[in-house]
């Protein structure tokens, strides 16, 4: 082959290659769209147990009562098929139904409101060419008053909507940049680690300081190197994103481990370094109990030695936390909660499981487990069904005794609030007497505005 | 008489394959009862009560029976409750309890191959099925998707549809074996009802080798997990329930059974159809004992061939030392083995077997060694790390004919409840025994490819028993020599039906339960047929397991 | 684990150089047995008996470390279970340290004898290694995961019921 026939056959080959593309221009288009939802895990709240992907049905418990999650595939019935892009941009960024009405904020707008145009863009064509329609819809919500007013979510918005899409900061560096970009948008991270107002609203003062997602605590995920993953290394940061676990420092659980599971184990190495390289220079938000590193306490101990020629007391109840131990534990974390040769049972010290002095997710793992939804074999079988609130009790104390932070106890009464699906809220109650302060507060902040861009507009004039 | 209790469906026995037959049965709305003699136990319990006990090599210590329902115990001292007539010794274990002996089981769930169920037509020993394998294939996919069972496709058994999961991770002693083994020998991954992922809302193997006596973390299947799918399904089970009698009407149809609670207050179960599902020796000893005027021999017994036709795997084995580092006892206990003597032509002259290899940590065996060789200071630590790093241990898996001297038959003994205790009367015949001396070739040739020194034959002339409790309540088309038809309903009584390893005509070469269960699904559905959509629950369970 | 290293479970490290833990078992012993003794192991005053079988289970497991929890769990177990057991203790070592016995010709040395002092070596041995006191039905478990057996190949396997690692952690060679 000489040189012009190369040439001839390369062009032939772009020719080709154009060709193609113009046949499904949006491929690299969907693709990214696909990509971006699973990094704003869409699907973890848009589908239902054992449903189809996106067409919602999933009940969401918040404090205000549960939300039903809608369905959002290409449906024109019962989906989103019929909305325009600017339609379904308003409802990502700013809560807006096609229809005008509001979006509760359990849909993380508030995050999604950082994102780019193109990446609303990408999405919108996702949504819309890639995912199967499905034309059954999902249980409308019904909250008690005064949040089944869908409107007052309009004065929420007001409040606590910054609709400003992402800007980077030339300060930083392109990792920074768009870690910060993913964590505060699209991954959403703010809706459960940053701790909310008596409004529901996030607090952007204490950026990821710690919030709660129905029962679990979503914990402090700031620099701070007691409290926060100040002394987490970003490769364990990526680990932790990648495979739900940190080796030495903790496992994702609950709703973190549904995270990773849809999402977050899908995202691109740059992406979690991203991520990595932003959360750590989130400012440090330090809570006093933590008086040391949360994954840091305890150290291997074995208290099944002493049980050895003692037989089991009839009665389960009167098992001590060592003999519970011996009986549903140290199978998997082993006698001295050392864990296995591999770290793939992980032990029970220096985990931040046993260090936190908040003890609630470590008596809901024991109750629920760790199971993932794919083949990683990641699972941890939940004891609800074997232990009482007492023995579980018994348990996770002597686990934070033994291995983890001995100031964290853990009650009867806790465990069996914990069971029966946390302390009943009294956030419906609360909003309706608040409801007025609230009204009066709004129309008060309104006045305030206008006054000020008032004042603004004609100083400009100066 | 107490309260009497009542149900569509009245089973006796809560052991894997009573529970999965309950488990059908309540899934197609009948209301299902299960009888079972001896308590409930917690995995947890089971697990702490191996660690604290002083012999651990006897895997049913962790199982101490109940003074109203004993099951056989042979160590530290027999407790008399299997009476052994001879000429050979048949030391069954099993365990009553509420889940039945798959407590501790290995989990090995095989299949047949094809020509187990014909052996009378192609080599003229035992006898043929009344069914083939063809007609059982779709019952043991049901079977294995219920259980999950991993498996690989080489063993000899076809199949129409993929096992649920992939083979379990091949321990490396495993690997080195099936390297060192090949082209003469093909070790293949056992058929285990083992996760090799996570299935039906348990976890996969974390390799606690300790399958037998007690899986800790419920990565293997277990009765007590058919138990509880039963009463999700519906199925009430009650424990402490001593079965002592089977009443039957002026017709010869069942209407109730009797059975004591421990105190020893009598209860009248009556129903509407009738499973005995209480093993092979608990089974035929409760029909001996539930002999009437009309059924002077008990029922279901006109032929006189409940009992008999008694049989086991019998095993013989080899330990050596390999000459390489392999230590078993990382993974599960039985993860490998040779499947390429299990069908042939020779099985007109000697039995054909299996060869099966150990995973089983050897270091508790080791030390018993040292001990008793009096290996003291250094050398001990020394030469227990040199041990448990290279002894392994092969053995065959022998097949046993039907004979219907071998039997289970009502000893003269009462157990503590006052019911006749089981009397089991057994030999080896010829065509095990001509086995067993023709594969010490491949022991022989196996320890050679091994590298192996140290060559331990079993003791000649002596089998260790397997537990695989078939034949004593054999299916078959002739109501003259046999005890049910091929859907287990007995030829005697319309609705009694028989769910277990002993209705199975011949033993084959493979552990039998996975027989058994799929012999009571079919069992279950000639009873009450699947409602349409309904005939692949194990499929929507499996589809349920990977949303 | 290598050979030579002391053991991981917590040993009585009280300095061996003590003056007064020599005098304690200096009427006792020659030097042929205080070598085969890590000094280490040897007790306090107040248990005599203790340290006598501390010391005859170090020539008898060979271990240059003992736990000392485990041995006092041991010693109860077994002194609970043979009337005779100090004494027997003191008898054994005596006999070891005057005919000089290698440890691994005891046995033996004993069977050959007929000496009343034979089983006591495999009580010793066993409820070291295997945790397990006494036999038959009075058989009694005192120690599992810290029985030698588990100690000696803890770097390699786990004992039976204790996880090996995560799925399929087992495939890979010994890393030994």
């Amino acid at each position: 082959m000489n040189a012009s026939t190369r040439c001839f056959a390369l062009l032939g080959l772009l020719v080709a290659a154009s060709v193609h593309a113009a046949d499904t221009p949006d491929a690299a288009l969907l693709q990214r769209g696909q990509y971006l939802a699973t990094a704003g895990d869409c699907v973890a709240c848009h589908t239902a147990a054992g449903g189809k992907p996106y067409a919602g049905g999933l009940t969401v418990p918040t404090p205000i009562g549960n939300i039903i999650s809608t369905n959002i595939t290409p449906s024109t019935t019962a989906g989103i098929g019929s909305y325009t892009e600017p339609q379904f941009s308003d409802a990502l960024r700013k809560g807006l139904r096609a229809d005008g009405a509001h979006l509760y904020p359990a849909m993380p707008y508030t995050s999604y409101a950082q994102l780019t145009g193109d990446d609303v863009h990408a999405l919108y064509a996702y949504f819309m060419h890639e995912v199967a329609p499905v034309d059954s819809k999902a249980a409308p919500t019904r909250l008690p008053f005064p949040f089944n007013l869908r409107l007052s979510m309009a004065a929420w918005n007001l409040l606590f909507l910054d609709s400003k899409p992402f800007t980077p900061d030339p300060a930083k560096g392109a990792a920074w940049n768009r870690g910060a970009y993913l964590v505060r948008g699209l991954a959403h991270c703010s809706t459960c680690h940053t701790p909310r107002n008596l409004l529901m609203a996030e607090q952007s003062s204490r950026e990821l300081a710690g919030g709660a997602v129905g029962t679990w605590l979503a914990p402090n995920i700031t620099s701070d190197a007691n409290s926060g993953i100040g002394g987490w290394s970003e490769q364990e940061l990526v680990d932790y994103l990648k495979l739900g676990h940190a080796r030495g420092k903790a496992q994702a659980a609950g709703p973190m481990a549904e995270a990773v599971d849809h999402s977050l184990q899908y995202l691109e190495p740059a992406d979690l370094r991203a991520i990595a390289t932003y959360l750590k220079t989130v400012p440090a938000q330090h809570e006093p109990a933590d008086t040391q590193a949360v994954d840091s306490w305890g150290a291997a101990f074995d208290g099944v030695a002493d049980q050895r020629g003692t037989p089991l007391p009839d009665d389960a109840e009167q098992w001590s936390g060592a003999q519970l131990y011996d009986a549903h534990c140290a199978s998997c974390h082993q006698p001295s909660g050392e864990g296995s040769f591999d770290g793939g049972l992980p032990p029970l010290f220096h985990n931040t499981a046993t260090g936190r002095a908040d003890t609630g997710n470590l008596v809901l793992v024991i109750l629920e487990g760790i199971r993932w939804t794919n083949d990683s074999g990641v699972h941890m079988p939940g004891f609800a069904g074997d232990l009482s609130d007492r023995q579980i009790a018994t348990l996770a104390s002597y686990l934070t005794q033994r291995y983890g932070n001995p100031a964290a106890k853990v009650g009867v009464e806790q465990v069996r609030m914990l069971r029966a699906g946390g302390a009943p809220s009294h956030l419906v109650a609360l909003a309706r007497w608040a409801m007025v302060v609230a009204v009066m507060l709004i129309l008060a902040l309104i006045v305030l505005r206008r006054r000020r861009k008032r004042r603004r507009t004609s100083s400009g004039q100066v | 008489m107490s309260e009497q209790l009542s149900a569509d469906i009245v089973v006796i026995g809560s052991g894997i394959i009573g529970a999965l037959a309950a488990r059908r049965l309540a899934q197609q709305g009948a209301s299902v009862l299960i009888l079972e003699a001896g308590p409930r136990l917690e995995r947890a319990r089971v697990v702490a009560a191996f660690r604290n006990s002083p012999i651990k090599g006897n895997w049913m210590a962790p199982y101490p029976p109940s003074p109203w329902a004993p099951h056989p115990i042979y160590a530290p001292k027999d407790n008399g409750y299997l009476k052994q007539a001879g000429p050979y010794p048949y030391p069954a274990e099993y365990i009553r309890a509420v889940g039945g002996t798959t407590w501790h089981w290995a989990a090995q769930a095989w299949r047949l191959v094809p020509n187990d169920v014909r052996i009378k037509s192609l080599y003229g020993v035992g006898v043929d099925w009344p069914l083939s394998y063809e007609e059982l294939d779709p019952w043991y996919q049901e079977a294995e998707e219920i259980l999950g069972v991993a498996g690989a496709d080489d063993t000899g058994s076809p199949r129409q549809h993929p096992f649920p999961m992939a083979p379990v991770a091949e321990p490396w002693s495993m690997r080195r074996f099936r390297e060192r083994l090949a082209p003469t020998y093909a070790v293949v991954a056992n058929t285990v009802a083992r996760n090799s992922r996570s299935y039906d809302g348990r976890p996969a193997c974390v390799g606690n080798n300790s399958c037998q006596p007690i899986c800790p973390v419920n990565a293997q299947y277990l009765g007590i997990n058919a138990v509880e799918a039963a009463e999700a399904a519906g199925a009430k089970v009650v424990p402490n329930a001593v079965v002592y009698r089977i009443e039957h009407d002026a017709r010869g149809r069942i209407a109730a059974v009797h059975y004591y609670a421990p105190d020893k207050s009598e209860h009248r179960v009556t129903g509407k159809q009738f499973i005995l599902a209480a093993n092979g020796i608990e089974s035929p000893k409760l029909l001996l004992l539930s002999a009437s005027d009309t059924y002077p021999n008990g029922l279901a017994n006109r032929s006189g061939m409940v009992g008999r036709h008694l049989m086991d795997h019998p095993s013989t084995s080899l330990s050596f030392y390999a000459d390489e580092e392999l230590w078993l006892g990382r993974g599960p206990q039985s993860p490998s083995s040779i499947n390429t003597l299990r069908d042939g032509a020779f099985r007109s002259r000697h039995a054909p077997y299996r060869l099966d290899f150990t995973n089983i940590s050897q270091v508790l065996n080791v030390t018993n060694d040292l001990i008793k060789e009096g290996v003291y200071g250094a050398e001990f630590e020394k030469q227990l790390r040199w041990r448990a790093a290279r002894q392994v241990n092969v053995k065959n898996v022998l097949e046993v004919l039907p004979n219907p001297d071998n039997r289970i038959t009502l000893s003269a003994e009462k157990d503590a409840m006052g019911i006749p205790k089981p009397e089991a009367h057994y030999a080896i015949d010829d065509y095990t025994r001509r086995a067993a001396e023709v594969s010490k070739a491949d022991f022989a040739r196996i320890a050679e490819l091994m590298g192996g020194t140290g060559l331990r034959y079993s003791a000649d002339g002596q089998f260790a028993n397997n537990q695989h409790i078939t034949g004593t309540m054999s299916m078959g088309n002739d109501p003259a020599s046999s005890v049910v038809d091929a859907f287990g309903r007995t030829h005697d009584h319309e609705n009694l039906f028989i769910c277990s390893t002993g209705v199975m005509p011949t033993a084959a070469t493979m552990n039998s339960t996975l027989t058994g269960v799929a012999l009571a699904l079919r069992t279950a559905e000639h009873i009450l047929p699947a409602k349409q959509l309904r005939t692949t629950t194990a499929h929507s369970d499996r589809e349920a397991s990977l949303a | 684990m290598a050979l030579d290293e002391p053991d991981s479970v917590a040993a009585n490290r009280d300095d061996p150089a003590d003056p007064s833990r020599r005098r304690l078992l200096a009427g006792l012993l020659t030097a042929y047995t205080a070598s085969l003794i890590p000094w280490a192991l040897a007790q306090p005053a107040p248990h005599a008996d203790r340290g006598a079988f501390t010391a005859l289970s170090a020539i008898l497991v060979g271990r240059q470390a003992l736990d000392a929890a485990q041995a006092g769990r041991l010693y109860d177990a077994l002194a609970a279970a043979h009337p005779n057991f100090p004494a027997d203790v003191q008898a054994l070592l005596t006999l070891i340290n005057e005919r000089h016995i290698d440890p691994l010709q005891l046995q033996a040395t004993l069977d050959g004898e007929h000496s009343p002092l034979a089983p006591l070596p495999r009580s010793i041995v066993g409820a070291w290694a295997l945790g397990v006191v006494g036999s038959g039905e009075g058989a009694r478990c005192v120690a599992y995961e810290t029985a030698l057996n588990a100690v000696i190949v803890a770097d390699v396997l786990k004992p039976p019921t204790y996880a090996y690692g995560a799925y399929g952690s087992w495939t890979v060679k010994p890393n030994i």
